[in-house]
């Protein structure tokens, strides 16, 4: 009896369950982990929750041999592993699902299952691993198409396909990177709702990386909290409150409770967009005649998963996007893009990813702080650019937006992307700002940074801004918005105003129905 | 006119013989870059992996007697330069093309240093079939003096497109060139894949440097090679990265490149150094005729600069 | 303020010393090299020195070299600053030299006065020199063409139309194993800077130089194609022209490089021919890497390479070495230099060379990582 208890392998068809002890992870001299332990019971849902830069991510790749962890050891049901590479991890039956998907783009899903496997013969025998796969496939709770290039899938599906190949693969314990941050809530449902049926039935064990409530309270049964790298509190999720977890994951810190937008009527239309189109990298249409008025001190959310032309809608109001049909107008002139028309109508813009869309990396911060005005009194006197009080003038924005930086010189590019984001707020919201068009302005930044992003996007409102504030997490647009767009396949296909507004109706739209 | 003259028909035959001739060592370089592009990079040194490619073969071919022992040695000296780029291209914050272009000077710098020695001297050529013996024609039998590289760059190029849809090591060139992240998701790791990848690129393209000097025109000088390493990398991208069209688009420029002397060959000299021009002529339109500013190239490797 | 002097400093210090310790690896590189050729390594730089920088005499002859040099690297260097990388100033330099060629034949027949002669050479090969190269840019810019290898083919187009024009419409008669244009009368020529013999050529690619230095780093022009070339997105998102900055700056790289093919064409050669093609438009590319495609940077290392080149005869002369070493040594520089600066990242400068610490990359990866 107690020889057999001894002697069981580790069974390769039932969930696992995992331990990690004392992980410890320093990169120069930040402590990125110290001393984090957790444990994941077979057939639990269970949630790592914590902030951005909390130790989440860095936690996971330890355990999935992306790092090598300085302290701590993994333990797979009961029994410690090495895991120096994610083949080795793949072996003990733990798999993971990025954020960024990690299937090839250009191949089908059938020759992504094949490739990811740990032994792929020299000569692949299409015909019967097409029929091994359609076998395997028909005996999973969901499926997708196996002869698509993974490129042409919808997000869900993508989704649904990495999972389907990690379960392919024999995966037993099953680590999810924020699964949900490019779907429809009902998206999310479906697919949450599916992996933790199998894992009640013992197939597999989940790990979900997240920082949304929601998610945890309908689909965790356990959650572990981190912040700032160590194991802060946890438990049953049914013992839990939001706001216990929420002290978890935030401290003791205070955070700046949002500006609240002021009562006010809508002033007049400032930007219009009529009949707007634009193509994506690929030259399909990505915009498809979009109609939209964003009137002055008013937020105007636009929701949807990405990839339905939000981001090309941007892009052609900030000019990195040629429009192939359809006009602007902003409070009445035609608007094109050029400099002299943005600062006219003092026109400021926040982008995703502000280091990629809207710095030059090599440039200093302080150079970086005067793209809107470089060539206008006093930066410039006639041709000629006065570096001096370019760096006098990112001196006191720094200062007031504290923004950490070691010198105005320094290149913008050695900032942390809070930081970078900082910067960029500066030089767009520094001045007067008459219309604001932002995207995922939040994306990646911790509590307290996005409070004070949000409140300055609110106080611009209030002091009569136009905002189109476009966004795929719908708990933002919700909290800012004063009416709520959607759009889908390159249409405007939904609106709302903020009071009606009802997370199943948009969610519904957001999937185009 | 004479009996065995076929006046203008020579202009075509000529042509058809010349696409033949000129184009081995594009495909050669097309198809050994075309494997490097699809991992990712691309390697602009490929002209100088082609002269000293070229100069290799010759010297070797002289002092030992054996052409194809010429091949071999350009082939593995084209592997030590891809292998170069490739170590360069490892270290981070390297671009690939400056390496490119770095390598370019060094290669023809390094071929043109050593190869001193070798202008005068004959080294033995490589052999070609004869596909013309039943003719009684002069002309159609020189058209159709096909040489054995040809014939080996042609059966390798279905064997390439086969190998990449088939094998382990073409899926996985694939995805590294696709995707960095999702090759090392999946565990490999992609600088050594770019490594293998640029260094059989290199290999592939000293094979044509031989072509040039072992068989077309067939002599070392320093007058060489003069643009074909760079007119393949961007023949690569014409080809979509399908090895089939590296094949079709070689023949192209071979008879885009033999316009010149076939027209001279009857007596039309006007022009002659502007049909010699042709070839870059037509892969500057090519190249603008496939591109496009608001748009991926259709096929195109997902981390190859280039086309970014 | 002190500290900010120190960090611009600091970053302008740790480039200067790992470029000169690229050259110090390279030359013992080449020493090696040298070595196994059979040539004791001593001596060739002992004649490198000697031949470069020994002399007087040696002296203009180097400065005679990197006056074109000073040129044709601005047409690799101003592009860079938009982000771009061209390779084509061979091409420029020859077209500029034939169109000088025909522009001053044509003019020095109407005798009109020698500094309009030598005015309209300068502008037709600034033109020409500087059509080539904005059209890689134009093509760029439309069609998303890449601009290094479209370049690089307009460079062999040109030498062809260079090749064509002097075995054709343009050849004199008289010029029989070397096709050549008719001769400029002297009258028409390019004189020396007063008191050397150094001609006027390098008082213009110095002219060049400062001018563009200051064009690209204080005004708002340069300031507005530095941000094209560094994130053309954030330039699009500030509104900014990229098209036109483009065209201009590609156009000024080529009118540089075509006005060291004009300055070649009135002060060298005196006439249009196959000899034009020498090779300066490659050594400017690796003169501007050199130089951290700087246009400032790019005098000290157009005399350096200058120097090189010109010591290239002696080596030839005296140790009988092939006239391609100074294209090896070149191509050894290149490579390492490109290896040295990814290391450049990592190194750390003794004392007080060192300002103040930039954010250690291990930081960024700690958050990249989250």
């Amino acid at each position: 009896m107690t020889s057999s208890l001894m002697h069981e392998p580790v069974p390769p068809q039932k969930a696992v369950k995992l331990e990690v002890v004392d992980m410890g992870k320093r990169f120069g001299g930040i402590a990125a982990l110290a001393g984090v332990s957790m444990r994941v019971e077979a057939g639990s849902v269970h949630a790592l929750l914590g902030e951005n830069g909390a130790g989440k991510s860095t936690l996971v790749k330890c355990i999935m041999g992306f790092y090598t962890p300085d302290t701590g050891a993994v333990m797979v049901n009961d029994k410690e592993v090495e895991t120096d590479n994610p083949r080795q991890a793949h072996m003990l039956g733990i798999g993971m699902v990025y954020q960024h998907f990690t299937l090839v783009p250009s191949m089908t899903v059938l020759e992504n299952l094949v490739m990811g496997r740990s032994h792929v013969p020299a000569l692949i025998d299409w015909k019967k691993e097409r029929a091994d796969l359609s076998n395997f496939v028909n005996s999973m709770p969901f499926s997708v198409p196996l002869d698509l290039p993974v490129a042409s899938l919808a997000a869900g599906e993508k989704q649904k396909a990495e999972i389907l190949k990690q379960l392919y693969l024999n995966v037993r314990l099953l680590i999810l990177d924020e699964p949900t941050s490019v779907l429809t809530p009902q998206e999310a449902d479906e697919i949450l709702g599916l992996v933790r049926g199998m894992a009640h039935a013992g197939d597999i064990t989940v790990l979900i990386i997240t920082h949304k409530f929601r998610e945890v309270l309908a689909y965790a049964d356990e959650v572990s909290v981190l912040r700032r790298g160590q194991y802060v509190g946890g438990g049953k999720v049914a013992d839990l409150t939001v706001d216990a977890m929420a002290r978890m994951m935030i401290g003791e810190r205070e955070i700046a409770p949002a500006a609240a937008r002021t009562e006010q009527a809508p002033g007049a239309i400032c930007l219009q967009v009529r009949g707007l189109t634009a193509d994506d990298e690929n030259g399909d249409a990505a915009v498809n005649g979009v109609d939209l008025d964003v009137a002055a001190g008013e937020i105007v959310g636009i929701a949807g998963v990405s990839g339905n032309g939000q981001s090309e809608l941007v892009e052609v109001l900030a000019g990195q996007r040629p429009p192939t049909g359809g006009a602007i107008m902003v409070r009445g002139d035609a608007y094109h893009a050029t400099r002299t028309e943005m600062l006219r109508h003092k026109l400021a813009l926040l982008p995703e990813e502000p280091l990629h869309n809207a710095c030059v990396g090599r440039m200093s911060v302080a150079e970086n702080m005067a793209f809107r005005n470089f060539d206008q009194p006093p930066f410039s006197k006639g041709v000629w650019l006065s570096k001096s009080r370019m760096r006098a003038e990112a001196r006191g924005l720094i200062e007031r937006y504290r923004v950490k930086t070691s010198s105005p010189d320094a290149a913008i590019a050695t900032l942390s992307g809070g930081n970078v984001q900082r910067a960029v707020l500066a030089r767009e919201l520094g001045g007067d700002v008459d219309v604001l068009i932002a995207a995922n302005p939040v994306f990646g930044l911790d509590f307290a940074a996005v409070a004070d992003i949000h409140g300055q996007i609110v106080e611009a409102r209030n002091r009569g801004a136009a905002v189109l504030l476009v966004s795929e997490d719908l708990d933002e647009l919700l909290e800012l918005s004063d009416r709520i767009l959607v759009m889908f396949d390159g249409k405007i296909v939904y609106e709302t105003p903020i009071a009606q507004a009802d997370r199943t109706n948009i969610g519904r739209s957001m999937a185009g129905h | 006119m004479d009996e065995t003259s076929i006046g203008w028909w020579g202009v075509p035959l000529a042509i058809f013989a010349g696409a033949i001739r000129i184009s081995t060592p594009f495909l050669f370089v097309s198809l050994g870059e075309m494997v490097t592009e699809k991992s990712g990079r691309i390697n602009l040194g490929l002209e100088g992996t082609l002269i000293m490619g070229a100069m290799s073969a010759y010297g070797i071919a002289y002092l030992t007697g054996s052409p194809w022992l010429g091949v071999l040695v350009a082939g593995l000296v084209g592997t030590i330069f891809g292998m170069l780029h490739a170590g360069i291209c490892s270290l981070p914050k390297v671009n690939d093309i400056a390496v490119g272009i770095a390598l370019m000077l060094f290669g023809t710098g390094l071929a043109f240093y050593l190869g001193k020695p070798l202008v005068q001297p004959q080294a033995p050529n490589l052999p070609s079939f004869n596909f013309g013996w039943w003719s009684d024609l002069q002309q159609v039998q020189s058209a159709l003096k096909i040489n054995a590289l040809f014939i080996i760059g042609v059966v390798l190029a279905p064997v390439f497109l086969w190998a990449l849809r088939n094998t382990r090591w073409g899926l996985i060139l694939r995805i590294v060139g696709d995707s960095s992240d999702a090759a090392r998701a999946m565990g490999y790791s992609p600088l050594a894949v770019r490594l293998v990848a640029t260094a059989f690129g290199g290999f592939m393209a000293g094979v044509g440097g031989s072509f040039l000097s072992l068989y077309y025109p067939g002599s070392w000088n320093e007058g060489l090679s003069s643009g074909q390493g760079i007119t393949a990398v961007a023949l690569v991208i014409f080809a979509r990265w399908n090895p089939m069209n590296c094949l079709w688009a070689s023949l192209l420029f071979g008879g885009a490149s033999a316009l010149g002397p076939a027209l001279q060959s009857v007596g039309v000299t006007q022009g002659y150094y502007l049909f010699n021009a042709a070839p870059y002529v037509l892969t500057l339109l090519i190249l603008i005729l496939s591109s496009s500013s608001h748009r991926h190239i259709a096929g195109a490797p997902g981390e190859l600069s280039v086309t970014r | 303020m002190n500290s900010d002097l120190v960090l611009r400093f600091g970053a302008g210090a740790k480039v200067f010393v790992v470029s000169l310790f690229a050259i110090v690896l390279s030359l013992i590189v080449f020493g090696i090299f040298v070595v196994l050729s059979g040539v004791n390594p001593l001596d060739v730089y002992r004649l490198m020195y000697v031949g470069a920088f020994g002399s007087w005499f040696s002296w203009q002859n180097t400065l005679l070299r990197s006056a074109p040099l000073l040129l044709t690297a601005l047409c690799t260097a101003l592009p860079a600053q938009m982000g771009m990388v061209i390779i084509g100033g061979e091409g420029a330099f020859v077209l500029g030299g034939l169109a000088a060629a025909a522009a001053g034949l044509l003019l020095s027949d109407m005798s009109v006065p020698a500094l309009i002669v030598q005015g309209a050479m300068a502008i037709a090969g600034m033109c020409a020199g500087g059509a080539v190269i904005a059209s890689a840019g134009a093509l760029r810019h439309l069609r998303g063409v890449n601009e290094t290898i479209s370049s690089l083919l307009l460079s062999y187009i040109c030498i062809a139309v260079l090749n064509q024009m002097v075995e054709g419409p343009m050849r004199d008669p008289t010029s029989l194993n070397k096709p050549s244009t008719r001769a400029l009368p002297d009258w028409a020529m390019l004189g020396n800077i007063p008191g050397m013999d150094i001609h006027v050529g390098l008082i213009f690619g110095l002219l060049f130089c400062l001018a563009t230095y200051m064009l690209m780093f204080h005004t708002t022009f340069g300031f507005a194609a530095r941000m094209v070339g560094g994130n053309v997105r954030a330039a699009r998102m500030a509104g900014l022209p990229v098209g036109r900055l483009i065209l201009i700056v590609t156009f000024l790289g080529g009118a540089a490089a075509g006005l060291g093919g004009m300055v070649e064409v009135a002060a060298v050669q005196g006439r249009a021919n196959a000899t034009i093609a020498s090779g300066y438009g490659l050594t400017g590319i690796l003169v501007a890497f050199l130089a951290r495609q700087n246009p400032l940077i790019v005098i000290p290392v157009a005399i350096l390479l200058g120097g090189i080149d010109a010591s290239g005869g002696l080596l030839q002369r005296r140790l009988d070495m092939p006239d391609a070493s100074v294209v090896v040594l070149q191509g050894i520089i290149f490579v390492i230099l490109l290896a040295s600066e990814s290391v450049q990242e990592g190194i750390n400068l003794p004392g007080w060379f060192r300002g103040i610490k930039p954010r250690s990359s291990a930081v960024a990866v700690a958050e990249g990582a989250e």
